[in-house]
C-alpha cells in the first residue's frame, strides 16, 4: 500500500471508498454549513429584501419601494462613501509604511527575540478594542495627557485640537489595524530565503537595490494579504470615527448605524447602503483575484 | 548579511517608534486609573477609589457576567462545529470543498458592520426578540470561521504515518480517531477555542446590533459609558481588562508549551 | 598577477572559533579547493572572501587591493551558492542579466552578453523559464552563468554539487573543469567530498577545526599526508601504531603493534629523521598492498605480513579485503587483473600473505590516537592550538 494513497485521503473513519468518504465529509460539514447559511448567507438576502421596502419610524413597512435606491443614486450618500474609501486607503498605506519595517525587523531577528517581539505586538492587539480607542481619547483630548505634557514642556502655548478631527480618526485607525498588517507581512517575510539577498549583493547590488529588487517583490503576497485585511474592515469603520472623529463629516459606517439604530429609522436605506458596500468589497476582491490569476497564467505560459 | 548601517538605524527607529506608539496610550490609561480625579487631567493623587467603585457597580457586574456567559457558550459551540467542519474539509476530494471553504473564508474579511446589520434585520424579520440568544447566535457565527481555520492549519501538518502505524497494529478506525488523531489535534483545538474566546469578549459592533435594549456585555457598557461621559470607573475597568489580556496571553503560551512536550 | 592572499584570518561566532589564524596564498587561474568535514571552517573562510562575514583578525588581498572591509557588492568576486539561490521571481534570462541591470548597462549590450553566457552553459532555449520549473543541474548552470557574466576575478563555489545525484555530479564536475579552462579565472571550491576535490583541483587545502592541516596538489596530499587527519580524511588508509627500532641510511626499522602481545617488523623509507624509540604512525594505502595465499619470493625492499581474511567485498573493478593481523584490520584493495598471482579466488578465513614495497610505507610523525574506529572523523577532537593573541580577542567578545 503506497504512502501517496493514504496521504491524499486522510479521513475520520479511514475508509478508502470515495463516495463513502465524500458522504462523511458532507455529514461533518453539515452543521457548519447549515449554521452559516442560516446566519451568514440568508441574512444578506434579508438585507436585499429590506432594501426594497418602505421605512417606518421604528421598523419597516412591508411595502415595496425603490426609494432607498433612488436616494442613493441621487448622490446623497456619495460623500460618506468617498470619505470611507479615502480613510481606508490612507489607513492601509500608513499601516504598510509603518508595518513593513516592523515585520522585517522581527523576521530577521534571532529565535529568542522573534518570540518576544511577536508577543509585544500581539498584546495591544488582544487588548479590548474599545479600550484601545478610549485610551487614545484620553491621550489626545484637549485636556488630555499629550497636551498637558507638551504645555508643561513649554513646547506649545495652548492645546492642540486633535480630538474630533480626521487626523484623530486616522491615528486611531492605524493604531488599531497595524497588527493586521504586521502579522501577515511577518509570516511571508519570515519564510523568505535570505541567501537570495546574499546572492544579490554578491552580484553587485547595494543593500538598497537588493531590497527593492529581491525582498520587496518576494513579499508581495504578504503586502497584498495585509492590505486586504486592513482596507476592507476599515471601509466599514464605525466606532472609531464615532468616538474620536469630527461629527460633521460622517463615514458610511456611521450613516448605516444611525439609520438602523437612531430614531427616525430608515432600514431600507441602511440595507441598500450595506449592499453597495458589499458590492464595492466584492469588486475589490474580484480585481485582486483576477490580477493574481492573470499572473499565474502568464507564468505557466512562459514555462511551456 | 550586513545591512547598510543607515538602513539598520532607520529600521530600528521606526520599530521603536511603532512600539512606543502601540504602548503609550495603554500605559497612560493604566496610570490614570489610579488618579484621584474625575477628569483625566492633572495628577491628583494615587487612589484605589475607582477600583472599589467598580466592584460596587451592579451594571458592570451584570455586563461582565453576560460577557462571560456568551464567551464560554459561543466558544464551545463554535469550537465543536469548527472541529467537525475542519475534519470534513480535510478530504481533498470532497465535492463541497470549494463552497464550504468560501463560506468559511468570506466572513473573515467582511466588515463587522455588515454582519451586524444583516443579523439585526434577520432577527427582526423572524420576529425574534434581541437578547442573550441572538447575541449567542451572532458570536458563534463570526467565531466559526476562525476556529475552522486554526484547526485546519494544525491538521495540515498532521503526520499520517502515525495513523498508518496504528492501522498496521490492528486498531479500528474509530479507535484511531480517539487515541491518535484527536489528542494530536488538541493543541489546535485549544488554540482555536482561545481565539474564539478572545474575539467574543472583545466584540462590540456585532453585539451592538444584536443585543437590543436589555442585554449588555462589557464592551457595550463601556461604549455607553464613554458616550454618556461617565468615565470615572472606565479607566479602572480598562486596566483590569488589560491585565486580563496579559493573563490570557501568558496562559496561552503556557498551554502551548505544555501541549508541545 | 591577481593572486589572493589570506593573511592571518580568524573568525569566531559567540566565542566559538571557526577559523584560526589562517594564512594562505592562491594563485591566479588556479582551481583551489577547501576540503574538510562539516564545521571545519571552510565555508566561513569562503564567506569572508566573498564579503558576507568580517574577519576578526587579519586581512584579505586580491592582487594589490585590500578587500577585507569591502562589502560584497564592491568586490570583484562572485559566488555560486549551495542551493543556487536563483531569484524565484525572475526568469532564467533575468537572473543572468541581474548583475548587468544593476550596473545600468544598455539593453542591447545586456542582451548580447546574457545570450553569450547562456550559450556557454548550454541554457539558451530555457531563457524564459522560471527557476522552479528547471532541474537541479540546470539551476546549477544558470547560477554559473549569473556569476560569470560579471567577469569576476575569482569565482567561489560553495559545495555546488551537493544537491545533485551521483551521475549528474560526475557530469557537472567535468563541466566545471571545462568552464574553468574556458574562462581562465581563479576558482575557489569548497567541499566535504574528497573525491570531488581530488579530481578537479590544482591544489587542495585540507581543513579541520578552523585550521589548514595541509595544502598542496592532490597527489601530494594523497601520497604524502602530513598528519593522521589528512591520511584518514582523504581516501582510505591503514593506520598502524609503530615504534622505531633502528635507523639506517635510507630506511628505518619499525616494530608495528598488532595487539597486546603481537607485533611484526617492517622497513620503511623516510622523509623526516625520527629517533630510535620514537612512537609514530604508519600509513599504508590499501591499493599498495598485494594479497596472496602463497608466500612471495623474498625480495629486498618488500615488507610482508601474515593474516587471515575476515571480509570480502566484491566491487566490480576491484575487491576489498579485510584481513586480520593480530588486532589490526588491514584493508586491501585488489584489482582484478589476470596478471596477479592466484588462480583460485581467495576465500573467507583463508590465511594469506600481505606484502608491499617499503617505499609505500608512509611515516606520520604523530602518535596513533586510541580507539581509532574507521568512519568516525570525530576521533580528531584534539583541542585547537590557539595563539595567545587570539585567545585574548575571543575572551573579550
Amino acid at each position: 500500500m503506497s504512502h501517496q494513497h493514504r496521504h491524499n485521503q486522510p479521513s475520520l473513519l479511514e475508509t478508502k471508498d470515495l463516495s463513502k468518504r465524500n458522504l462523511q465529509s458532507w455529514l461533518l460539514s453539515a452543521p457548519s454549513l447549515i449554521w452559516l447559511t442560516a446566519f451568514f448567507s440568508i441574512p444578506y438576502l434579508i438585507i436585499l429584501i429590506y432594501s426594497l421596502l418602505t421605512p417606518d419610524i421604528y421598523e419597516v413597512k412591508f411595502l415595496f419601494s425603490l426609494n432607498a435606491y433612488r436616494d442613493i443614486f441621487s448622490g446623497l450618500y456619495f460623500k460618506p462613501f468617498y470619505l470611507s474609501m479615502r480613510l481606508a486607503m490612507i489607513t492601509t498605506m500608513l499601516c504598510l509604511l509603518l508595518g513593513y519595517p516592523v515585520a522585517y525587523l522581527i523576521a530577521r531577528s534571532s529565535e529568542k527575540w522573534k518570540n518576544i517581539l511577536l508577543i509585544l505586538i500581539i498584546i495591544p492587539f488582544w487588548t479590548n478594542f474599545i479600550i484601545r480607542i478610549f485610551s487614545w481619547r484620553i491621550f489626545l483630548s484637549t485636556h488630555g495627557v499629550m497636551n498637558e505634557v507638551l504645555m508643561a514642556l513649554n513646547l506649545i502655548s495652548s492645546p492642540i485640537e486633535i480630538i474630533r478631527t480626521d487626523l484623530a480618526v486616522i491615528i486611531v485607525m492605524v493604531y488599531v489595524y497595524l497588527p493586521y498588517m504586521i502579522l501577515p507581512l511577518y509570516s511571508v517575510i519570515e519564510k523568505l530565503d535570505f541567501t537570495l539577498l546574499d546572492a544579490a549583493t554578491d552580484l553587485g547590488a547595494s543593500n538598497r537595490q537588493a531590497f527593492f529588487k529581491v525582498t520587496l517583490p518576494l513579499s508581495r503576497e504578504g503586502i497584498f494579504a495585509g492590505s486586504i485585511l486592513v482596507f476592507i474592515p476599515a471601509l466599514g469603520a464605525y466606532l472609531i470615527p464615532q468616538l474620536v472623529g469630527n461629527q460633521n463629516a460622517l463615514y458610511i459606517g456611521q450613516i448605516i448605524t444611525y439609520r438602523i439604530k437612531n430614531i427616525p429609522r430608515n432600514w431600507p436605506v441602511a440595507s441598500a447602503l450595506s449592499l453597495v458596500m458589499l458590492i464595492i468589497i466584492a469588486m475589490i476582491l474580484l480585481t485582486g483575484y483576477y490580477i493574481y490569476q492573470k499572473r499565474r497564467i502568464r507564468k505557466l505560459h512562459e514555462n511551456r | 548579511m550586513k545591512t547598510g548601517k543607515i538602513y539598520q538605524k532607520l529600521n530600528l527607529t521606526i520599530f521603536t517608534l511603532v512600539m512606543v506608539f502601540l504602548y503609550i496610550p495603554i500605559i497612560i490609561l493604566i496610570i490614570f486609573s489610579f488618579n484621584n480625579s474625575k477628569i483625566v487631567a492633572g495628577w491628583k493623587g494615587f487612589t484605589f477609589k475607582y477600583y472599589l467603585l467598580l466592584f460596587q457597580n451592579a451594571q458592570i457586574k451584570t455586563a461582565f457576567q453576560h460577557t462571560l456567559i456568551i464567551a464560554v457558550t459561543s466558544t464551545l459551540a463554535s469550537t465543536v462545529l469548527g472541529v467537525l467542519c475542519a475534519l470534513g474539509l480535510e478530504n481533498k476530494r470532497f465535492s463541497g470543498r470549494k463552497m464550504m471553504s468560501a463560506l468559511i473564508y468570506i466572513p473573515l474579511i467582511m466588515p463587522d458592520i455588515l454582519m451586524g446589520v444583516s443579523l439585526a434585520l434577520l432577527f427582526n424579520f423572524l420576529r425574534v426578540q434581541t437578547g442573550m440568544v441572538t447575541v449567542f447566535i451572532a458570536h458563534v457565527t463570526f467565531c466559526l470561521s476562525y476556529t475552522v481555520i486554526v484547526i485546519q492549519s494544525r491538521l495540515a501538518g498532521f503526520d499520517y504515518s502515525l495513523v498508518e502505524a496504528a492501522m498496521d497494529l490492528g486498531a479500528k478506525p474509530w479507535l484511531i480517531f480517539w487515541k491518535v488523531k484527536f489528542p494530536l489535534m488538541l493543541p489546535g483545538i485549544i488554540a482555536g477555542a482561545l481565539l474564539a474566546f478572545t474575539l467574543s469578549i472583545d466584540d462590540f459592533v456585532i453585539t451592538f446590533f444584536t443585543s437590543g435594549r436589555g442585554f449588555d456585555t462589557l464592551p457595550i457598557y463601556v461604549e455607553g459609558a464613554i458616550r454618556r461621559g461617565t468615565i470615572t470607573t472606565i479607566n479602572a475597568l480598562s486596566t483590569l481588562m488589560i491585565g486580563f489580556t496579559l493573563f490570557l496571553v501568558v496562559v496561552t503560551k503556557r498551554i502551548r508549551k505544555l501541549l508541545l512536550t | 598577477m591577481e593572486d589572493i592572499r589570506i593573511e592571518n584570518i580568524s573568525k569566531s561566532f559567540d566565542g566559538f572559533l571557526a577559523v584560526n589564524e589562517v594564512t594562505l596564498s592562491i594563485q591566479q587561474g588556479e582551481l583551489f579547493s577547501f576540503l574538510g568535514p562539516s564545521g571545519c571552517g571552510k565555508t566561513t573562510l569562503l564567506r569572508m572572501i566573498a564579503g558576507f562575514e568580517t574577519p576578526l583578525t587579519g586581512r584579505i588581498l586580491l592582487g594589490n587591493q585590500d578587500i577585507t572591509q569591502l562589502p560584497p557588492y564592491k568586490r570583484q568576486v562572485n559566488t555560486i551558492f549551495q542551493n543556487y539561490s536563483l531569484f524565484p521571481h525572475m526568469t532564467v534570462y533575468e537572473n543572468v542579466a541581474f548583475a548587468l541591470r544593476i550596473k545600468k548597462l544598455p539593453s542591447s549590450e545586456i542582451d548580447s552578453r546574457v545570450r553569450e553566457m547562456l550559450q556557454l552553459v548550454k541554457m539558451e532555449d530555457q531563457a524564459a523559464k522560471y527557476p522552479n520549473t528547471i532541474s537541479g543541474g540546470q539551476k546549477q548552470r544558470v547560477a554559473i552563468a549569473r556569476a560569470l557574466i560579471n567577469k569576476p576575478k575569482v569565482l567561489l563555489l560553495d559545495e555546488p554539487l551537493a544537491a545533485l545525484d551521483l551521475k549528474l555530479r560526475q557530469h557537472m564536475l567535468i563541466e566545471l573543469m571545462n568552464i574553468h579552462d574556458a574562462v581562465g579565472i581563479t576558482f575557489i571550491y569548497v567541499t566535504h567530498d574528497q573525491s570531488e576535490a581530488m579530481s578537479i583541483s590544482d591544489r587542495i587545502a585540507v581543513m579541520n577545526h578552523g585550521n589548514i592541516i595541509q595544502s598542496g596538489p592532490p597527489d601530494d596530499i594523497y601520497e604524502r599526508p602530513a598528519s593522521i587527519f589528512s591520511a584518514y580524511f582523504i581516501g582510505e588508509t591503514n593506520l598502524i601504531p609503530a615504534e622505531v627500532t633502528a635507523i639506517e641510511d635510507d630506511y628505518v626499522d619499525l616494530k608495528c603493534f598488532a595487539g597486546a602481545d603481537e607485533s611484526f617488523e617492517i622497513d620503511s623509507t623516510f622523509h623526516f629523521r625520527p629517533e630510535v624509540g620514537q612512537k609514530l604512525t604508519v600509513s599504508l594505502r590499501p591499493e599498495k598492498i598485494a594479497i596472496s595465499r602463497t608466500k612471495p619470493r623474498i625480495l629486498d625492499d618488500i615488507n610482508f605480513v601474515r593474516g587471515v581474511i575476515e571480509d570480502i567485498l566484491y566491487l566490480g573493478t576491484h575487491t576489498q579485503y579485510i584481513v586480520k593481523v593480530g588486532n589490526l584490520k588491514f584493508r586491501v584493495f585488489s584489482q582484478h587483473k589476470r596478471v596477479y598471482f592466484d588462480d583460485k579466488a581467495l576465500d573467507w578465513e583463508e590465511p594469506v600473505w600481505l606484502f608491499w614495497h617499503d617505499s609505500d610505507t608512509w611515516l606520520i610523525d604523530e602518535v596513533t590516537p586510541a580507539g581509532l574506529d574507521v568512519g568516525e572523523v570525530n576521533v580528531f577532537e584534539r583541542p585547537i592550538q590557539m595563539s595567545r593573541g587570539i585567545k585574548r580577542i575571543i575572551r573579550s567578545e
